[in-house]
């Protein structure tokens, strides 16, 4: 899938023949949409988003699920992110879903925690490293891309990414993510909240990032035991979302409505707007940054198409 | 939810540009009266219009501006943040006898840019220091004002440019608030260059927000002092 265009919207998780949005079981629905951003096309870069899944989301009850934004930055000393955030949603999505069988066996929240934190998330970054090098040794810096690097930047410096990841196991719902961008989880009863730590940090332009040393210290992680706390819905937003949203905090509102969305006219109606939002989003009457989401919604069966 | 033009329903309260706080830390000391308040004035209502036409031409930021007026103590001439279209210019007035001291309005910009009052989604902001003389800060307060504004993420993020009406108010302390070599003073020699010097600011600060520029080079670009560059300030030209 090119990242240079407007990625349609996908509805995956169906059976041959069943119309999109209707759940053959209590699984989950994904529906992904990206759009690149207006300040981007000024200057004629690429949308630098990224999305992928790894996983059958209607399977999602039994079998694990992963899911992934990312966003590369946008400064020109990062010239070769928008290959840095696709490398990040495979690479992550890959071993996210190669954990899951695991994680859907762990008694408590801390196991699971240990798993993500332990396991997961140094694969995460040692996988991306390496695939940033395998990138740069089967194609070499151009000495166009060269001469936007800066004295002793590393070449994975070129690659900058944030990384979004969910991985759904079991009863577990293990979050974790470097740099801006929000992963929003709306409970079954239209609550709606962050539950990903902060990062003080992460200001203005600035965010944090796979290219930085030590990044592995720079994820921020979440648990949540679905046993004790259903969700309705989880969305995963680069920073393009959260900055065109006129309202702080925007989560709330936001968690709400789309599940009331769902809830009155369908999740495959969703669906089907979640481009036009994320174009939106990336106009310049909004944030004018890339932007995309991918959004699941659990499947209630009989639930309204 | 929002229903917006076109009749797009969207989760949430609507959407808009990212904030770009635009901030002028404006002298008001008593050496300001005269000529100088009167061309600072009119070099602000100058460059409003420059920061409106980038506004519309860039597709990212929505520039809110505020006024801080100085002397021996700061007060806000603009506390608010207003949108840059809709700021109706109400001209700053000299304190009689003022001195110039800018700690305590670095302080009251840093609160300002504080996390607890500052939009997360907001851009890194834009402070343009115009002053015509050295401050006049007891010991320790300068230093303590500045380091209270660069302790904070968005202060030391910000786009900072200072403007000196006068040669002799080019001084090191501009150069420590500016905190950049790439970065010079903008020294006004005459109340003439004023409104020019605080169009080449607006237009350097509002590029230099811009999101992938490389800032030490646009600064080399629009901000060489006129005897290098050949001309009073950039003209909309020479700005890529």
């Amino acid at each position: 899938m090119s990242q240079q265009d407007q990625l349609p919207a996908s509805t995956t998780g169906q059976p041959p023949g069943m119309p999109a949005g209707v759940p053959a079981r209590p699984g989950w629905l994904l529906f992904t949409a990206s759009a690149p951003g207006a300040a981007h096309r000024g200057v004629a870069l690429p949308n630098q988003d990224a999305v992928g899944s790894q996983g059958d989301p209607g399977l999602a009850a039994a079998e694990p699920l992963a899911v992934a934004v990312a966003d590369g930055h946008g400064d020109l000393r990062h010239f070769r992110s928008a290959r840095g955030s696709r490398l990040a949603v495979d690479v992550a999505c890959a071993l996210a879903r190669d954990l899951g069988a695991q994680v859907a066996g762990a008694s408590t929240a801390e196991a699971a925690r240990v798993q993500l934190t332990v396991w997961l998330l140094p694969r995460i970054v040692r996988g991306w490293l390496t695939a940033v090098a395998e990138d740069v040794a089967g194609d070499p810096f151009s000495s166009e891309e060269a001469g936007h690097r800066r004295p002793g930047d590393d070449p994975v410096i070129a690659y900058g990414s944030t990384l979004l990841v969910v991985l759904l196991a079991g009863r577990w719902l293990l979050l974790a993510q470097i740099g801006d961008g929000d992963i929003l989880v709306v409970e079954a009863d239209g609550r709606a909240a962050a539950p990903v730590p902060p990062d003080p940090s992460i200001h203005g332009s600035y965010t944090t990032s796979l290219c930085q040393s030590g990044a592995l210290s720079l994820f921020r992680v979440a648990v949540i035991d679905q046993g004790e706390l259903p969700v309705g819905a989880i969305l995963l937003a680069t920073d393009g979302f959260g900055n065109a949203q006129a309202v702080e905090p925007w989560h709330q509102a936001v968690g709400a409505d789309l599940l009331a969305f769902v809830r009155d006219r369908g999740a495959g109606w969703v669906g089907e707007q979640l481009p036009g939002w994320a174009a939106r989003c990336a106009s310049a009457q909004g944030s004018g940054d890339d932007t995309t989401l991918a959004l699941l919604v659990r499947g209630v069966p009989g639930g309204r198409p | 939810m929002t229903i917006s033009q076109g009749a797009t329903i969207m989760p949430g309260g609507g959407i808009s540009r990212r904030p770009l706080h635009f901030i002028v830390l404006a002298d008001c000391s008593g050496s300001m009266r005269g000529e100088k308040m009167q061309a600072l004035n009119f070099a602000i209502a100058e460059m409003l219009p420059n920061l409106i036409a980038w506004e519309q031409e860039q597709e990212k930021a929505q520039i809110l501006v505020r006024v801080v007026a100085f002397a021996d103590t700061p007060r806000w001439h603009v506390e608010e943040p207003v949108p840059v279209a809709r700021l109706r210019w109400k001209a700053l007035q000299h304190v009689e006898r003022g001195r110039t001291n800018m700690g305590p309005a670095f302080r009251m910009v840093a609160a300002a840019l504080s996390p607890e009052r500052l939009e997360r989604r907001a851009l890194q902001p834009a402070l343009l220091l115009v002053t015509d003389g050295l401050p006049t800060d007891p010991p320790g307060q300068f230093e303590a004002g500045l380091a209270a504004l660069l302790a904070l993420p968005a202060g030391r993020a910000a786009v900072r440019l200072a403007v000196a009406i006068g040669r002799d108010a080019n001084s090191e302390a501009l150069n420590r608030f500016i905190a950049d070599p790439q970065v010079p003073v903008l020294v006004a020699d005459s109340t003439d260059q004023i409104a020019d010097r605080l169009v080449t600011a607006s237009i350097a600060l509002s590029r230099m927000s811009e999101v992938g520029v490389d800032r030490d080079a646009l600064a080399t670009q629009l901000l060489r002092p006129p005897a290098q560059a050949g001309r009073g300030h950039p003209d909309e030209e020479s700005i890529v």
